[in-house]
């Protein structure tokens, strides 16, 4: 087909579309989506017992506050990430809360080993924070990607896996109100690895969920 | 760009018209000099996502470096394909020689003289003899050759065409005393 007959196609199909907002209103709507649905799972579930106590713990807010913080980064890369004219550089604006959160969990573990010495190493099996960051994280994932799909596949994968860190962050976030499990290298190894387990999963997956659809030219 | 994200067909072309040299003009300075039918192939491409992308675009940020960064996308796509097809691509300057079944059956016809073909046969290695005699003498199919032997059709194959191209050289060797 020659280049001015495909303009003509093109431009017979440029069919009225609605403008997607600006990356951070989308990231907005979707932390509203999330947050609503981690909230109707926090209470299903029932929040732990002791949650009072712990939101009054500095390492328990700091924590809390670099997951989620995570959580609104990486979607707010993610959707940068989606729309053409951004710097790609957006990319490792989860970077910061994320290094706060790893480095809050390992200072952690460090007290528990100046104080217990080795025996603190000794990692709890605790499975199930694997399914339940999945469960809690499942709507969130959800959402991003069908909103990221109405974006500009131009990094699928780095794409997906910050829609994927965002979801697995947020995840974790919920997990921790209902979930009693505050041991430093339980969380890190279980909570921390499974958010990161979930994103590069996420990123695997770029293409399978971020491609070019083109329109289908008649004739 | 504006009008075009509100249906607007000529103001839609006007602007894939006036940036298509634009388009054309990158993609040629990125290499695909030496291909001018991809060039045009990438810059259709281009043009193809900035339809596909129109709803990304914010009018309140300039248009260039929207429309730059899906040529970039579509620039970068098509090297990767590029590479991808010349990793699979093998540079045959000699093509090997293969016999069709009506070129092995004139071989064997070629020689009226059957008992200087029959010792022409005996002298082959046992695997090429034994694929002669089953497929061209006694006419069996593959599956039947297979069958009867074990030998896979594909070792069968290759041992036919290796047994005519030796029954060739023999025969035409014999020719010649």
């Amino acid at each position: 087909m020659k280049t001015d007959d495909l303009i003509r196609h093109l431009s017979a199909n440029a069919t009225p579309v609605r403008r997607l907002p600006p990356a951070w209103a989308q990231a907005a709507q979707w932390l509203l989506v999330a947050l609503f649905s981690v909230a109707l799972v926090v209470l299903l579930v029932s929040p732990r017992p002791d949650l009072a106590v712990k939101l009054g713990e500095m390492r328990f807010l700091i924590e809390e506050g670099a997951a989620f913080a995570t959580a609104v980064t990486a979607a707010m890369a993610a959707f940068c990430l989606a729309t053409p004219g951004h710097s790609r550089k957006l990319a490792l604006l989860p970077a910061v809360p994320l290094a706060l959160w790893f480095t809050s969990l390992g200072l952690d573990c460090l007290r528990a080993w100046l104080a217990f010495g080795w025996k603190a190493f000794q990692v709890e099996l605790d499975w199930v924070c694997l399914p339940a960051i999945a469960m809690v994280g499942a709507v969130p994932a959800l959402a991003i990607v069908a909103m990221l799909r109405r974006g500009a596949p131009l990094a699928p994968r780095m794409t997906v896996m910050l829609g994927g860190l965002a979801a697995a962050a947020i995840g974790d976030f919920g997990l921790r109100l209902f979930h009693p499990q505050d041991a430093g290298l339980t969380v890190l190894i279980w909570q921390f690895g499974s958010v990161l387990l979930f994103s590069a999963l996420a990123g695997w997956s770029g293409h399978f969920f971020l491609r070019w659809r083109h329109v289908r030219l008649a004739g | 760009m504006r009008s075009a994200q509100d249906g607007d067909a000529a103001a839609f072309a006007s602007l894939l018209r006036e940036v298509t040299p634009l388009l054309r003009r990158k993609v040629l300075r990125k290499g695909w000099a030496r291909h001018p039918q991809n060039a045009e192939d990438i810059v259709q491409e281009i043009l193809l996502s900035v339809h596909t992308a129109r709803a990304t675009y914010d009018p309140e940020r300039p248009f260039l470096p929207w429309l730059m960064a899906i040529a970039r996308n579509r620039m970068a796509d098509a090297a990767r394909r590029d590479a991808r097809q010349a990793a699979y691509e093998v540079a045959v300057e000699h093509l090997p020689e293969i016999r069709s079944e009506a070129d092995q059956h004139a071989v064997l016809c070629r020689w009226d003289d059957q008992e200087q073909l029959r010792k022409a046969i005996h002298q082959l290695p046992p695997a090429q003899r034994q694929a002669i005699e089953l497929l061209k003498l006694r006419e069996m199919s593959m599956k039947e050759a297979r069958a009867a032997t074990g030998i896979s059709i594909a070792a069968l194959k290759v041992s036919v065409h290796r047994a005519i191209k030796a029954l060739g050289a023999l025969l035409d060797k014999e020719a010649w005393r």
